[in-house]
């Protein structure tokens, strides 16, 4: 470990916190996204009117930094950014962890006051040797400590991936959209303007991190883009980064600009060093979260042969359209598993070439013997590297709402499934006209560890994406 | 002369272009296969290296002034006999003069003419945040209309080269199609990982660009070259 890792991990796993300039007219956001924090939360405030509210809450408030016994491992400052500068001199002399600047109005503005006072701080911070997340930024959230930059964000266990992340909405949006389909956070940071620290610094660190299995990022632009991608490498040869980029197009570019005043990189070039180091590549939140999903929750797997499982004989055709187009095969299977298929399957209806069309044969998912036929059968099959099923909700809402419990044995077979099988598997559950019951259903399939996914083209992607990264691990690509 | 004391001469001469045939012996030196190219600078002289290089001669005006050879009549073909050597030698400069008055011709270059085999182009540019990206596609219309180009960023892995290669839309031509040979695609990686190494060992290169590479079954050769310095 480096000296700065060693001192990352400090201000990432706090044991002391102090919030900077706290008020009641953000609802006093940053103290109560401490209230799940396990340790010390100290306030800093000199307002007369802001203390009281801030007492009242339970915590001890200073009126400078200097004045608060003992060490600090992270500070979140909120302060105007006229006084940032005097903050970031107090945090020089106290010798805090690492300070996360949550003002803005610097460089980001193009003006010359905000310009020159960011310059002011990177050199105080420079000559002082601290650590400074941001400006212009969210900070830190360590999930198991409860350390958090939005108050709604999760907290006291563990979780295993990280993020990094140019825009404080993305990291925030990453954290709580993620938690609901089954990605938890270990540790995440918005960094904003990087002045001190930038992407390279985290990835570097949360590479080294034993918590963190999976890392995703979203980036605007890089200041020096070779040291970004040996940082990528070196990271992605440890474990998956899947690398969110903004402003890949011409209009795009230009927001990113006005954004973080990152330069635009030519989209080729940028997916050549992204090969290159072996990074998984996604264009949103969304295919984030779900390459994500299929790295976290799938096993890994360099084959890209399916057994595809659907519930009608349209949805057989489009989910393999999907999985095809996406470059993932479908093959037929062995003559051994025609031979166990024939024996049970619901011919009148449906079809088991491969896919498997066995909405009839599995009554929908609700008859356990023959979906775990299905699934031992895929499971012995040499031609299968990877299955996935269309958990289909139209057709069987209404039944699920006169019988909730219905649900429980297919939410079982498909956990012990996932559980045993040695080859990935993804669920796939279409937004159906009846939300709250899908919605149920995938939340029972996230909580028994299985990735869903809202569509074939969304799951066979995530998938393909996956395999991708596993691949370029074992040099196969 | 080393691939410094080549730069130092061409910069002592206010020139960041390397010509031709200081470009190929640069390359050469670092272990890239090049259709070596000799300075002629009398249609005397041309004569003599193409019967010191062999037949059939290709004659190339060298001008630190001209970009496009080919545009101002500046490449002549298939020169089979010292005669003809000459005659293209005279005529190539008259030509020359008169569609680029203000270029200074230093002479031409003489090379054997290399066998033809399937056209592809590999260069070099500096992108502002990644530094050297290699770039790679087929040669002629495909990379210019199409834009079916790979591009990696220095230093490339084996790895890098073998993909490089193989994702371009045209790379069916060099698997060969239509009772063509294949193309040594080895050598074509060989090649690149080569030029990685030589462009990572040159920081001072701004821009490179063979163009063509002939890649045969076996092997393959940069013809032209092109190379300029910070």
């Amino acid at each position: 470990m480096t000296d700065l890792i060693k001192r990352l991990d400090r201000a990432f796993n706090p044991k002391t916190v102090a919030v900077v300039g706290d008020k009641r007219a953000m609802g006093y956001m940053w103290l109560n996204c401490m209230s799940t924090f396990g340790g010390k939360v100290y306030s800093v405030q000199v307002d007369p009117d802001e203390i009281p509210g801030i007492e009242a809450m339970g915590v001890p408030n200073y009126k400078s930094v200097l004045e608060i016994p003992g060490e600090i491992d992270y500070v979140l400052c909120a302060v105007p950014r006229p006084v940032a500068p005097r903050i970031i001199a107090d945090c020089v002399r106290k010798k805090v962890g690492a300070v996360a600047l949550f003002t803005s109005g610097f460089a980001e503005t193009e003006t010359e006051e905000g310009i020159a006072t960011q310059e002011q701080i990177t050199q105080l911070a420079r000559e002082g040797d601290l650590l400074l997340i941001g400006p212009n930024c969210m900070g830190v959230y360590n999930r198991r400590r409860g350390v958090r930059h939005s108050p709604d964000q999760p907290a006291g266990d563990a979780g295993s991936v990280g993020f990094i992340s140019q825009s404080g909405t993305h990291c925030i949006n990453f954290s709580l959209v993620g938690a609901v389909q089954g990605v938890k956070c270990s540790k995440t940071v918005s960094f904003g303007n990087a002045v001190i620290l930038d992407a390279p610094d985290y990835l570097d660190y949360l590479a080294e991190d034993a918590e963190t299995e999976v890392i995703a990022m979203y980036i605007e632009g890089v200041k020096d883009g070779r040291r970004f991608l040996g940082s990528l490498r070196r990271a992605a040869r440890r474990k998956p980064v899947v690398v969110w980029k903004g402003g890949l197009t011409r209009a795009g570019a230009r927001a990113v600009y006005s954004h973080t005043a990152s330069l635009a990189t030519a989209p080729a070039v940028w997916d050549a060093a992204m090969r290159q180091a072996g990074a998984v590549q996604t264009d949103s939140l969304d295919e984030t979260i779900d390459a994500v999903k299929a790295l976290v929750y799938a096993r890994p797997t360099t084959g890209a042969r399916m057994g595809l499982i659907a519930m009608t004989g349209g949805q057989s055709v489009v989910i393999t359209d999907s999985f095809e187009r996406e470059g993932l095969e479908v093959p037929l299977l062995t003559a051994a598993s025609y031979e166990k298929l024939s024996g049970f399957f619901n011919i009148i209806g449906g079809s088991y070439r491969n896919p498997l069309d066995a909405g009839g044969t599995i009554g929908m998912g609700f008859l356990p013997g023959n979906l775990q036929k299905l699934f031992d059968i895929l499971e012995e099959d040499g031609n299968v590297d990877a299955v996935a099923m269309e958990v289909g909700a139209s057709f069987i809402a209404r039944r699920l709402r006169q019988n909730p419990a219905l649900l429980d044995s297919m939410v079982d077979i498909l956990a012990a499934h996932r559980e045993r099988s040695a080859k990935p598997f993804i669920a796939i559950c279409h937004p159906g006209h009846v939300e709250d019951v899908m919605a149920d259903i995938r939340s029972r399939l996230v909580e028994r560890g299985i990735a869903v996914f809202g569509g074939f083209e969304a799951g066979a992607r995530a998938l393909r994406r996956a395999i991708g990264y596993w691949r370029f691990r074992a040099g196969l690509d | 002369m080393s691939v410094a004391e080549i730069i130092d001469s061409a910069k002592s001469q206010g020139r960041t272009v390397l010509t031709e045939i200081e470009s190929k012996e640069v390359l050469g030196e670092a272990g890239i296969p090049v259709a070596h190219a000799q300075l002629a600078r009398t249609a005397k002289e041309a004569a003599q290296a193409a019967a010191g290089l062999g037949w059939p001669a290709v004659l190339k005006v060298v001008s630190p002034d001209v970009t496009h050879k080919s545009d101002v009549g500046g490449v002549r073909l298939g020169l089979g006999s010292a005669e003809e050597v000459e005659t293209a030698f005279g005529e190539m400069v008259a030509a020359v003069k008169e569609r680029q008055p203000d270029a200074s011709i230093e002479g031409v270059a003489v090379q054997k003419m290399a066998p033809q085999g399937t056209e592809v182009i590999i260069g070099m540019s500096k992108d502002p945040q990644f530094g050297p990206v290699l770039m790679f596609g087929l040669g002629g219309i495909l990379v210019e209309v199409l834009k079916d180009v790979a591009f990696r960023i220095v230093p490339l892995e084996p790895r890098d080269a073998r993909q490089m290669v193989r994702e371009i839309k045209g790379f069916p031509v060099l698997q060969g199609v239509r009772g063509q040979d294949p193309a040594d695609l080895e050598a074509l990686e060989k090649l690149i990982l080569k030029l990685s190494e030589f462009i990572e060992a040159h920081p001072e290169i701004e821009e490179l660009d063979l163009n063509p590479v002939f890649a045969y079954k076996d092997g393959c050769l940069a013809v032209d070259a092109r190379i300029v310095v910070a």
